[in-house]
């Protein structure tokens, strides 16, 4: 694992499959909150650090307490000949994991940072329900990626989430002032736009890296 | 405080009765699931090796980089018929992953897509079966040819590439050569 | 309001997705064949009708400061249930389908039944009411699976439909197909809804 990898890992996950054009996922806040431009940047920065941070503490919970691994605790704790196979529990583990984090992150800003709990407070608790967090935990573990792998690629996901969001809203923010037809005006619209923004990023999409 | 520990317990014990109902079905379904992959394997082994027996392919089970089956007459594993091999290539959006059966003098008897998360419609043809045929078209090009020299039309040899998807047509296309290569490889390393 | 109505209100009135645009992901991820969607239906049914009856069942002994927690196990645990019967039953649909099973624990649909419905009906009602919104939900999923397998492979449910000379709207199967489509379907909805309401 080199700064290649990452690099790949990271351009991957922001352009080739962007969460939002190719894997379809957070497509309920893409559409919820990306009226504005203010609210979409708060809303992309609290996805990033909080997909950044799910990825990592998943990550370390699949390694360490489900997988059927050598390097799975409860072999040393309780002692076994084999390790358990306790897969079945990621779901349940995964989603569990990022209520408790995102009450967790929402409850440390509040305490440390009233201003920044201001900006991104409110998005916090959509994002328990933001399929983007729970499909990042689980794409890291079914392309087999390595720790800090998966850190970069939540942090990048996360990245990839924002500039779909940021450029939707910029648009948006435009549309309007524009003359739609009354029955697609709203989330039609925003629809309609998406998918003009997809076929764009279908362009990068066999881009060649490494 | 004791709210804390009242509520906290009741969610321990509704996570904890979940857990335990969830091992269970766990249980019953495990071996299915493995039964399934199996089943996958071995359909893919008989597709790629239509004149053999099932229980005449064997796991070559050696330690080289490419995994392999070896195919016998029959099940007493007298006589070598031929070999199965899985290979893999990068197509356009995923890797292309292919189980090729050869026979002894190397000529592809049979083959089938594994795995792969190609362009839907166009890079997804390479296991497209026409409506009303039995097998993919693309893959049928391969039957009859000598594994080791197998390309596409465009890079001078004889297998059509599909309209639109030539980057997962080659890339499957040559995977299936380098992979013989490395069977050769492997076989030729396991003699001595 | 009448059983029938608990039941029909998820067809359209209430749909979930043309009407509520709720579970968006899944509408557009697994759309590309009338039998992906059909099967994506089926299983997010199956789990919103297992916890709406779980969740009526035990709704007086549920805290109320605790139940979103506790609904949430129990639809992980349905999840997990749906996904390993599938992968061990229906591999290639599972196979298919990938992430998107184990993410139907994030669809809004089914939280919110749990929360706005099941947590204050009896059992029956709230079985009414998840078949209801499933079968909408699933209802959903068919249109615009067969809309961009239709135009986007000339075909539905993999049988060709129209003449050989056809050539595909690729771009239909492609994800920019399912923005797209859903964009023009839920304009229509707002169209007759408009027309309805003039």
């Amino acid at each position: 694992m080199d700064f290649q990898t990452l690099m790949i890992i990271a351009v991957g996950a922001i352009f080739i499959n962007n969460f939002v054009f190719a894997r379809f996922l957070g497509i309920c806040p893409y559409i919820g909150v990306s009226k504005q431009l203010d609210s979409a940047v708060g809303m992309g920065a609290a996805v990033i650090f909080v997909m950044t941070l799910a990825s990592t503490v998943t990550w370390l919970i699949y390694h360490y307490l489900l997988a059927p691994l050598p390097s799975n605790i409860f072999v040393k704790m309780l002692s076994l000949s084999s390790p358990p196979d306790l897969t079945f529990l990621k779901t349940i583990a995964f989603i569990l994991v990022i209520a408790s984090l995102v009450q967790f992150v929402e409850m440390v800003i509040q305490k440390t940072s009233p201003a920044l709990y201001k900006s991104l407070g409110i998005y916090l608790p959509l994002i328990t329900t933001n399929c983007a967090i729970l499909g990042a935990a689980l794409l890291n573990i079914d392309e087999n990626f390595m720790f800090i792998e998966s850190i970069v690629h939540g942090f990048a996901a996360g990245a990839g989430f924002t500039l779909a969001l940021v450029l939707m809203a910029g648009i948006r923010e435009k549309l309007d002032l524009a003359d739609i037809p009354p029955s697609l005006r709203g989330i039609p619209i925003a629809f309609i736009m998406a998918g003009l923004m997809a076929i764009a990023f279908l362009g990068f999409s066999g881009l060649k890296l490494g | 405080m004791k709210d804390i520990l009242r509520l906290g317990s009741i969610l321990m014990l509704t996570t904890a009765v979940a857990a335990v109902g969830l091992a269970a079905v766990y249980s019953v379904t495990k071996p299915r699931i493995e039964e399934q992959k199996r089943l996958a394997i071995e359909n893919a082994l008989t597709l790629a090796l239509p004149m053999v027996e099932k229980d005449a392919i064997v796991p070559a089970g050696d330690q080289s980089d490419i995994q392999y089956y070896k195919a016998y007459e029959s099940a007493e594993k007298d006589t070598l018929v031929g070999y199965a091999y899985i290979t893999r290539g990068a197509g356009y959006s995923s890797t292309i992953e292919t189980m090729v059966g050869v026979d002894s003098s190397g000529k592809i008897v049979g083959l089938k897509v594994l795995d792969q998360k190609e362009t839907p419609g166009l890079g997804t043809k390479i296991e497209e079966v026409k409506y009303g045929e039995s097998d993919p078209w693309f893959t049928r090009q391969f039957i009859n040819k000598p594994a080791a020299k197998v390309q596409l039309e465009k890079d001078g040899g004889s297998i059509d590439s599909i309209t639109g998807a030539t980057i997962s047509s080659r890339a499957m296309t040559n995977s299936i050569a380098e992979g013989y290569h490395e069977l050769q490889e492997a076989v030729k390393n396991q003699q001595n | 309001m009448s059983l029938f109505k608990v039941f029909s209100k998820g067809l359209y009135d209430q749909n979930p997705v043309f009407k509520q645009a709720l579970g968006l992901c899944p509408t557009l991820a697994v759309t590309g064949s009338i039998e992906n969607g059909l099967g994506m239906g089926i299983a997010s049914t199956f789990v919103l009708l297992c916890s709406n009856l779980l969740v009526s069942l035990v709704r007086k002994g549920v805290p109320n400061k605790i139940r979103i927690p506790i609904y949430i196990v129990v639809i992980a645990s349905f999840v997990t249930i749906v996904d390993l019967a599938m992968a061990g039953f229906v591999p290639d649909l599972h196979k298919s389908l990938g992430i998107f099973v184990p993410l139907i624990v994030v669809n809004c649909m089914i939280l919110g039944r749990a929360e706005s419905f099941a947590g204050k009906n009896n059992v029956g009602l709230s079985l009414l009411d998840g078949l209801g919104m499933g079968v909408g939900f699933t209802l959903a999923l068919v249109v615009i699976g067969a809309i961009r397998e239709f135009l986007g492979n000339g075909s539905l449910l993999g049988i060709p439909v129209i003449g050989a000379g056809y050539e595909p709207v690729l771009i239909m199967i492609l994800p920019p197909g399912a923005f797209l489509t859903i964009g023009f379907v839920l304009g229509f909805f707002n169209w007759l809804e408009n027309k309805r309401n003039a």
